[in-house]
């Protein structure tokens, strides 16, 4: 039986201040989500939601409590193998797509192959670029792309290494509902053909209804939506 | 509006420390440089005054000759002048100290017998004892210390081939009179100094006070036509001034250079400005929102750059202090080598030098923080409270501006090509001209170069394709590279060309296989006589095939003060020492043996605007005479110039005089170290100098090696300097950059590889200075050999490549810039993957 994609049992996270209580961003919370499932977050700002994905991603570490992914447990790994663990089985998505200014659209695809010292990903760039419809902007400059253009370009970045697991943070936050839509969908099929786990945290209930499971997190406690 | 400015100040230096050490440095270093030269070039002079008023004391006037000396018969002409109130006669002349090793002292015989005012700390016990004990002198009480003299000890001095034992009979401390003055100064009886190491019947100095009321250039003019043609009279302020005017060219030099240091600072306090406000531009947008006027705002930002510069002129004096006083003896090598002028002993360092320092430095703080400044204030609340790109614009317009730049360099290099050698400065000008060009021209060069470069990896190449994005602060920081990196290639090129050009020189016309002189003649020159029987004793050794006679002074064409030397040629066929820049070198030199004219040196003839066939017309005792110039020769020894005549044209122009140089040719085949080495072991008992060719060819070299390690001190600080601007402009990427750097470590990449990235970026900003300083430094060379060189000093200098020192110099700031990148890379890769704002990157 294969492992969960991410599995928290009992996680905290607890950020101190120096002038203030400490800020616990997530209490006391467990979750279990398979293999190759699509599950929707869901929750006000500041209610711990991008904490929750940090924490998956491996980009933070738990206060209390064990983080699983894909069957390693993170809180026995160290950054650099932890690092590597996101480089390789995980791809991220963000609402401000992050993508880097200096570099072409098909750069910015390719960035992950680079960073992973890959020699041979031109021919993946352009597949995933014409997966999008964006094959024929491959040598542009990323700061002519509309918004969902950028996000489409983002995701194809999150896909590139083919990630077991996708965490996407307010993917269609910053975008349109028309747009916002598109992407979703598109985030949804490629997660489906490759049978990834997609995470995603959104403010949006229609895009959240578009998910196998639907959770909801409030002052840092998760509960089912 | 202070309170608040003093806040923000303090809270910049707690948030940013590092970018605040780096940019207080920036100032610090090129303030450092301005204020060194300027302290040792007020000190050459201070020197130089120091001397001039401890010997001439009180005195109006100072009656001085056109040649060496003076015949005394003066004296009570200028007694008997009207004008004249008092006056005392002078004997001064360069020992060295014996046994010593390059330790000179300057004898300066008095009048006893005339009220004057001598400064004496222990006074000699009675008039009589000074006039009657053999050698009775008085010395500093700072040289009888260093010596470990007392009252009543003797010591000896050499002047010539002549061994002279001196009786320390008082203390005479010259620094109560002036804090500049020489601790070598020895004072005795004016018979007894001319006895001792001179000629009765000469003079070389009258000093004289006026009668009230009696107009000083009045004084002058009646005096020198009283006086007649052999003599020329100065105020002691005049004297200084002709002092400067000779140093003129060594200290504009100097100068030029510790201000590209101060240029380059400039640019480290532009990246940090330009940093600070853009990190702190919700603050700035804020003040405005609430009411703060766009003049207010800048008053605010520049007010605290004015801090910052402070702080940096603060450290940059102690520094610059330090530097100088680092660099004093070599300097002071340099006057009292090349300029024949007082060697400097203690720094000069007046309050308005400090001032003017320190107002460079702030200013040069300023100028670097104009632009962010300006721009910032002008901007709206709305966009300041927005955030925004403003790297974007200078990407726009960075081909304008290289265009605008390389015009500027184009029409600068034309109307210098116009205006011709009519005017001297324009070597300056268009050496300045090309190294604005390269600030203006980088951004662009960044921008293409970065824009054609395609990322195959995460790693050095990545990094340095990052480079285009930041122009502002990248290219900037290439610039201030490319600037030190030029100066480094330009002045490397220079004097590596000029070295070997005078190595090539000292080659073709040392000739002779060894060379004698005194170990006083370096100071004393002409006064440094070789006794007949040495010379005789010198040239009959079985050995010796030849022997060329030197006599040499210093005396006056118009107001220039030249070397005159006089030559007695018995060299070997092929073996001439002139080497001719104009006119036949066989004629000519028959011609000056002839006494049917003279050679000139090349300085000479470029700054006195002559050529063969023209007349050089110099001071001699009985008045001017015209000399015709038969060959311009190379000549190293000195900008000053000079003419070489026959000794016997010397004599019947300048009257006897004594051989103070001898060359030796010796038979061919013969060990001529070993011949030095009898030479000198059968001569122990005269103070005599005995060297070989190759050791005087050594020696020249060391000489011109010491004159330009000052220049290396420039060099290596505006080197630190801009190794500063690339530690300070990755520090301020990797602060800026914060969400970039998160979301690469968000993406999987590893520290080391951060780390690589950052590297690259530095190795990018050392390349492109390292690229654009290669080129600018090559033309710079050429502006140095060919416009400044000629220009200030007169010499030709064929342009060589020193290619290994180059290298190696290259090799050392690629190191430098890659070292500097160390502390940012590694900052930049420990930003963690949290860091990853919600803002775009």
């Amino acid at each position: 039986m294969s492992p969960p994609a991410v599995l928290f049992e009992g996680v905290s996270k607890i950020y101190p201040r120096p002038d203030a209580e400490p800020l616990r961003a997530l209490r006391d919370v467990s979750l279990r989500v398979p293999q190759g499932r699509s599950v929707a977050i869901t929750g006000r700002s500041g209610s711990g939601k991008s904490t929750l994905l940090h924490l998956a991603a491996g980009i933070d570490e738990p206060s209390e409590g064990r983080v699983e992914i894909l069957g390693a447990d993170l809180g026995r790994l160290n950054d650099a193998e932890r690092t590597l663990r996101r480089r390789d089985q995980i791809g991220l998505i963000f609402q401000f797509f992050h993508l880097l200014p200096h570099l072409s659209v098909g750069d910015n695809v390719a960035l992950p192959a680079m960073i992973a010292g890959e020699r041979d990903y031109g021919g993946r760039v352009l597949e995933l670029l014409e997966r999008v419809g964006l094959a024929d902007r491959a040598r542009e400059r990323v700061d002519r792309l509309s918004g969902g253009e950028m996000q489409r370009v983002a995701i194809c970045r999150a896909l590139l290494r083919g990630p077991e697991l996708l965490l996407a943070d307010e993917p269609t936050g910053n975008l349109d509902d028309r747009n916002g839509q598109r992407v979703m969908e598109l985030l949804l099929e490629l997660a489906a053909e490759g049978q990834r786990t997609l995470i995603f945290v959104t403010h949006s209930e229609e895009m959240a209804a578009m998910a196998d499971t639907r959770l909801a997190i409030h002052s840092g406690v998760l509960e089912p939506s | 509006m202070i309170r608040y400015l003093l806040r923000g100040f303090q809270a910049h230096l707690q948030s940013g420390r590092s970018l605040f050490v780096l940019s207080v440095l920036g100032v610090a270093l090129g303030v450092a440089s301005v204020s060194s030269i300027l302290i040792l070039n007020r000190s050459a002079l201070g020197a130089f005054e120091g001397s001039v008023r401890a010997v001439s004391g009180d005195a109006d006037l100072s009656v001085l000759p056109l040649t060496p000396t003076f015949s005394e018969r003066l004296y009570p002409r200028v007694l008997a002048s009207p004008d004249v109130e008092r006056a005392w006669p002078l004997y001064r002349v360069d020992v060295a100290l014996a046994g010593a090793d390059e330790v000179y002292l300057e004898v300066l015989g008095l009048d006893l017998f005339v009220p004057r005012d001598v400064p004496w700390s222990e006074a000699p016990r009675d008039l009589g004892q000074a006039l009657t004990t053999p050698g009775f002198v008085a010395v500093s009480p700072q040289f009888a210390r260093a010596q470990e003299l007392e009252v009543g000890d003797r010591f000896e001095v050499t002047s010539g081939s002549r061994r002279v034992s001196l009786y320390v009979g008082a203390l005479v401390d010259f620094r109560s009179l002036t804090p500049l003055a020489s601790t070598t100064l020895v004072v005795t009886d004016i018979a007894q100094a001319q006895d001792l190491f001179g000629r009765r019947g000469e003079l070389h100095q009258i000093d004289l006070t006026l009668r009230s009321g009696v107009d000083a250039s009045t004084a002058i003019r009646r005096l020198e036509r009283r006086l007649g043609p052999s003599v020329r009279v100065r105020a002691p302020e005049q004297r200084t001034a002709e002092a400067a005017g000779l140093l003129g060219a060594f200290r504009l030099n100097l100068t030029a250079l510790s201000l590209i240091s101060l240029f380059v600072g400039g640019f480290l306090v532009y990246v940090s400005t330009r940093a600070v406000l853009v990190r702190r531009r919700g603050e700035i947008g804020l003040l405005r929102a609430i009411g703060a006027t766009r003049a207010q705002t800048l008053v605010w930002i520049l007010g605290e750059v004015s801090l910052l510069g402070t702080l940096g002129v603060g450290l940059g004096l102690s520094l610059g202090y330090l530097a100088a006083a680092a660099n004093l003896e070599r300097i002071s090598g340099t006057l009292t080598n090349l300029y024949m002028l007082e060697a400097v002993e203690t720094l000069d360092v007046p309050p308005r030098l400090l001032l003017l320092s320190g107002l460079l430095g702030i200013g040069g703080a300023l100028a670097g923080a104009i632009g962010p400044a300006l721009e910032m204030s002008r901007r709206n609340p709305r966009s300041l409270l927005a955030g925004f790109v403003a790297e974007e614009r200078l990407g726009r317009v960075s081909g304008s501006v290289a265009c605008l730049g390389l015009c500027m360099l184009c029409g600068v290099a034309l109307w210098c090509y116009w205006v011709g050698e009519t005017w001297r400065a324009r070597g300056f000008v268009l050496g300045v001209a090309l190294l604005l060009t390269l600030p203006l021209a980088s951004p662009y060069i960044v921008r293409t170069a970065t824009r054609r470069l395609s990322p195959r990896g995460f790693g050095l190449r990545y990094g340095m394709k990052a480079l285009g994005l930041r122009l502002h602060s990248t290219a900037f920081a290439a610039a201030a590279l490319a600037v030190a990196v030029s100066m480094l290639i330009g002045i490397t090129l220079m004097i590596g060309s000029f070295r070997r050009t005078v190595d090539l020189w000292v080659g073709e016309t040392l000739q002779a296989d060894v060379y004698v002189t005194s170990e006083s003649w370096r100071r004393a020159r002409d006064a440094a006589a070789l006794d007949e029987r040495v010379i005789r004793g010198l040239a009959e050794q079985p050995e010796v095939i030849a022997v060329d006679r030197l006599r040499q002074f210093f005396a006056y064409t118009g107001e220039r003060r030249i070397s005159v030397a006089g030559v007695g040629l018995a060299s070997p066929p092929g073996r001439v020492p002139y080497q001719l820049i104009e006119g036949e070198q066989g004629p000519a030199l028959e011609a000056m043996q002839a006494g049917a004219g003279v050679l000139i040196s090349e300085p000479l003839a470029r700054k006195a605007g002559l050529e063969v066939g023209a007349a050089l017309e110099i001071a001699t005792p009985s008045g001017p005479r015209s000399f015709r110039v038969v060959g311009v020769a190379y000549d190293y020894t000195s900008e000053l110039g000079g003419a070489v005549m026959s000794l016997e044209t010397m004599t019947a122009a300048f009257g006897r005089g004594a051989i103070s140089n001898l060359a030796l040719y010796l038979q061919p085949g013969t060990d001529v170290q070993m011949v030095v080495s009898r030479m000198r072991r059968q001569w122990s008992d005269v103070p005599l100098r005995i060297r070989s060719n190759r050791d005087i060819r050594r020696e020249v070299l060391e000489i011109f090696d010491q004159t330009f390690a000052v220049t290396r001190l420039l060099q290596v600080m505006s080197l630190l300097i801009a190794a500063s601007g690339v530690m300070l402009t990755l520090i301020v990427l990797a602060r800026e950059r914060v969400s970039e750097l998160a979301l690469y470590r968000a993406l999987g990449a590893r520290r080391p590889q951060i780390f690589r990235v950052f590297l690259g970026k530095g190795l990018g900003i050392a390349a492109f200075g390292l690229g654009l300083g290669a080129i600018a430094g090559v033309l710079l060379a050429l502006v140095l050999i060919y416009l400044v060189n000629r220009a200030y000093f007169g010499w030709t200098i064929a342009v060589y490549w020193p290619w290994r020192a180059i290298l190696e110099q290259l090799a050392t700031i690629l190191l430098a810039a890659l070292a500097a990148s160390i502390y940012p890379a590694l900052r930049a890769s420990r930003t963690p993957a949290t860091e990853l704002s919600r803002e775009s990157l």
